[in-house]
């Protein structure tokens, strides 16, 4: 090599060990920037979910007597939809509906929601339109997006008899079918102050009975399934099934 | 975001514009690139820059008569230019205030220093 030659490529060395220096500096920087927005990115995520939670519970609170209710069928669905569905749950947004889908309940008149004989025609009117005003009360929410279907649709029935729009079978959003057997079970299984809660095994046959008419026959025999797989011995272990 | 402040880059070592390039593209400015001075004064006419950087050893016109043409021009005479050299003498640094440059590297550069330098005479705090 002649020495113009190496002169020009110790520079060259030199050169690229500053460049290498620079880089490692910058990588750095950006290692710090990316640990910092993923760190607020959570915190985000949480916070909206604490929102979520807040409202959900607050429309649970009126109702005196489902205490728990939110928590149980909030896992029960997530848990029957990782099974039927498990795309549906790679994002939060779909749970946040289901918390979420008895949030129009925050409208209806306590004297209606907590009236301890059957309602008349009237009040029956005003506790049907739960669905549709936690729908229009959740529009604003974007994030949401298609989840806020399973609070408009949870009350809708395979058979085309539900509300409030009377869709039929796949005219449903998916997870309101799957919402609505889980939300049904819990209902059955809860004690209520007029009633005793049904034993698991006497709602696994009402559920098992109304496949095809009122629930999604598949997922009707999807959620059987899962409750034969993790035996529970009650409906609070069948809560926290995963 | 407020427009993106232009830089034109000219060497005639095309793994400096590569580098130079990545690293201001990292801090938001639009880089053009030009590997020669003739080049680099057609570009500057077809779309002004912000600041520009300029080596001073290329084939053709050097750094130092890029520099004094764009000074000696009617549209572009209060350019800012960072002029780079590979040889750090009073001399050369001498040469490259008398030719109009604003500030001055020498090669081997850091384009993190560069950045700072930049940064600075587009801040009019150099």
């Amino acid at each position: 090599m002649n020495p113009a030659d190496a002169v020009e490529l110790e520079q060259m060395r030199r050169q690229l060990q500053i460049f290498a220096d620079d880089l490692r500096h910058i990588v750095g920087e950006e290692r710090h920037r990316r640990h910092e927005s993923e760190v607020a990115f959570r915190e985000l995520q949480q916070a909206y979910q604490d929102m979520v939670r807040t409202l959900a519970v607050s429309a649970e609170m009126k109702d005196t007597y489902t205490s728990g209710h939110l928590d149980r069928t909030y896992q029960f669905a997530l848990a029957l939809t990782r099974r039927v569905a498990p795309e549906l749950t790679a994002e939060p947004t779909l749970g946040y509906g289901y918390l979420l889908h008895d949030v129009g309940k925050i409208l209806i008149p306590d004297s209606i929601l907590n009236k301890p004989g059957p309602l008349d025609d009237d009040e029956w009117e005003i506790m049907a339109s739960h669905p549709l005003r936690g729908f229009e009360l959740v529009k604003p929410l974007r994030l949401l997006g298609d989840a806020a279907m399973v609070i408009r649709s949870h009350h809708e029935r395979w058979d085309g008899r539900g509300y409030p729009d009377g869709l039929k079978g796949e005219e449903i959003y998916l997870p309101a079918r799957i919402f609505t057997v889980c939300d049904t079970f819990d209902a059955m299984t809860t004690d209520r102050p007029y009633r005793k809660g049904q034993s698991i095994d006497d709602a696994l046959h009402e559920i098992d009975r109304h496949a095809g008419t009122q629930f999604d026959p598949e997922i009707a025999r999807e959620f059987l399934a899962l409750c034969e797989e993790r035996r529970p011995s009650s409906t609070e272990e069948l809560a926290f099934v995963r | 975001m407020a427009d993106a402040r232009r830089v034109l880059i000219v060497d005639d070592d095309p793994l400096i514009l590569n580098i130079v390039h990545t690293v201001l593209d990292l801090e938001d400015f639009s880089v053009s690139t030009a590997e020669d001075g003739e080049t680099a004064l057609a570009a500057i006419e077809r779309e002004p820059p912000d600041v520009m950087v300029l080596d001073v050893m290329m084939p053709g016109m050097d750094g130092f008569e890029v520099c004094a043409a764009i000074r000696a021009s009617e549209a572009h005479s209060t350019l800012p230019i960072v002029l780079l050299t590979a040889r750090d003498t009073p001399e050369d640094r001498q040469a490259g205030m008398d030719a109009g440059a604003d500030a001055y590297l020498s090669k081997p550069f850091s384009p993190l220093e560069l950045i700072e330098v930049i940064e600075k005479l587009l801040s009019g705090t150099a």
